[in-house]
């Protein structure tokens, strides 16, 4: 699934919003909350609070988000085994994820990348994203 | 006799069930408990929407505490009474389950759960998937015979700190050893989510009973944005803070952290109403 176009207008339009669901799921200023905020490194998320945001933005923006949605989508068409092997994401996996995660600076990947470090990259913006391709996924064809 | 699905099970009997979907069932409180707090009621529920969301994946996964969006404590049960439950499943996956449910009794509502949401693990870790699998037919079925809870350990909070209506900092000693344990889990000993939640609302109602009442008395009305963030196994030490949020009028807010060393084990914020005395 793409994610390049996705605008800047649309991601401002939500980000409000999700500052908002972010800073009552983890107890914190709502201030805190940038686009560029690192879930976990900045802000603190642990796993539960990954589940506790994802069915808050599900809630506050009426979409439907499967748990896994991110890393399902960053796959893209690479299937389970181009993309990781042995826990560890492949080349081709990380230069995808590189182009999903553009909002992610390129020198936040660590060598190698393990999968169960992916959400370390994980920003704000991140999640805006999430919710906008949920929406249009849920929007009727035009 | 053997603690397992009775020292801490609050299912007697499932009335009706679409596994992933809603359930409903009934629970009987024992007549020769001291007291039963509504964070059990809270738990029957949690339980009763645990075996239709274990049903719909085949119990390979269970559920363990996560996050309570809010718990409303409606009305006092006591003991020998019977819950009528209530439980409708918003989601339910490998990874989690979304839940509310209701506790009435003849009628009344006793607790209201909303949003709350589980963890789904894998229930090997936890329990022996067969044994679930037959006490869930038993439940459907027959029911089981109540009165298997003993009653709650004693769990007395130790007060290392205090400003008079504003904070209250506590040890909480949780018990080695406790019949509780033979059954949440069998394989895995933890101390329930819904254990900590009458902690914290014990720890509440003390903070908010440091605020001038004019005779009136702070009864807790709502837990909210509870969330349980590591397993507390027996014999740990948990230091808690309580804090008075906000406070106008006739309302007041208590957050309450509580922590293990450095590591934050569970968050939840109390509103307590002010009732005057008649």
């Amino acid at each position: 699934m793409s994610n390049e176009n996705i605008t800047k207008e649309e991601i401002a339009a939500i980000f409000p919003k999700v500052a908002e669901i972010m800073a009552d799921a983890l107890g914190c200023d709502v201030e805190k909350v940038k686009p560029d905020s690192s879930l976990i490194n900045d802000l603190g998320a642990e796993s539960i609070d990954f589940l506790d945001i994802v069915f808050r933005l599900e809630r506050g923006f009426k979409v439907k988000i499967p748990r896994g949605k991110i890393i399902e989508d960053a796959r893209g068409s690479l299937s389970e085994s181009e993309f990781e092997k042995s826990g560890v994401v492949t080349d081709a996996g990380v230069v995808r994820l590189k182009a999903f995660l553009s909002e992610v600076p390129a020198d936040h990947f660590p060598t190698p990348l393990k999968v169960a470090e992916i959400p370390k990259l994980f920003t704000v913006e991140t999640f805006c994203k999430m919710v906008i391709r949920q929406q249009r996924a849920a929007a009727p064809a035009q | 006799m053997d603690g397992h699905f009775r020292a801490f099970s609050f299912v007697d009997r499932i009335t009706s069930v679409q596994p992933g979907v809603q359930v409903r069932g009934l629970y009987q409180i024992p007549l020769g408990i001291a007291e039963f707090p509504l964070a059990l009621a809270a738990e029957a529920v949690g339980q009763l929407a645990a075996w239709s969301a274990m049903a719909a994946l085949d119990f390979k996964r269970r559920p363990v505490a996560g996050i309570a969006n809010s718990v409303e404590l409606l009305s006092p049960v006591r003991p020998g009474q019977t819950l009528e439950l209530a439980a409708d499943i918003e989601e339910v996956d490998f990874d989690a389950v979304a839940y509310c449910g209701t506790a009435h009794c003849g009628g009344i509502p006793v607790v209201r759960l909303n949003h709350c949401v589980g963890p789904m693990l894998p229930q090997e870790d936890f329990d022996d998937a067969l044994a679930v699998k037959n006490r869930f037919e038993l439940l459907c079925n027959s029911g089981a015979t109540p009165g298997g809870f003993g009653g709650v350990p004693p769990l007395v909070l130790e007060q290392t700190g205090c400003e008079t209506g504003k904070w209250i900092r506590a040890n909480l000693q949780i018990p080695a050893t406790a019949d509780l344990f033979a059954d949440h889990f069998a394989r895995r000993p933890v101390f329930p989510g819904t254990l900590f939640m009458h902690k914290v609302l014990e720890l509440a109602a003390d903070v908010a009973g440091g605020i001038a009442a004019d005779g009136g008395k702070w009864i807790a009305r709502t837990v909210s944005d509870g969330k349980m963030r590591t397993f507390i196994p027996p014999g740990d030490m948990l230091e808690f803070e309580a804090r008075l949020a906000r406070h106008e009028g006739n309302s007041a807010v208590v957050a309450i952290e509580a922590r293990k060393g450095k590591r934050v084990t569970g968050t939840s914020r109390v509103a307590l109403a002010l009732e005057k005395n008649s």
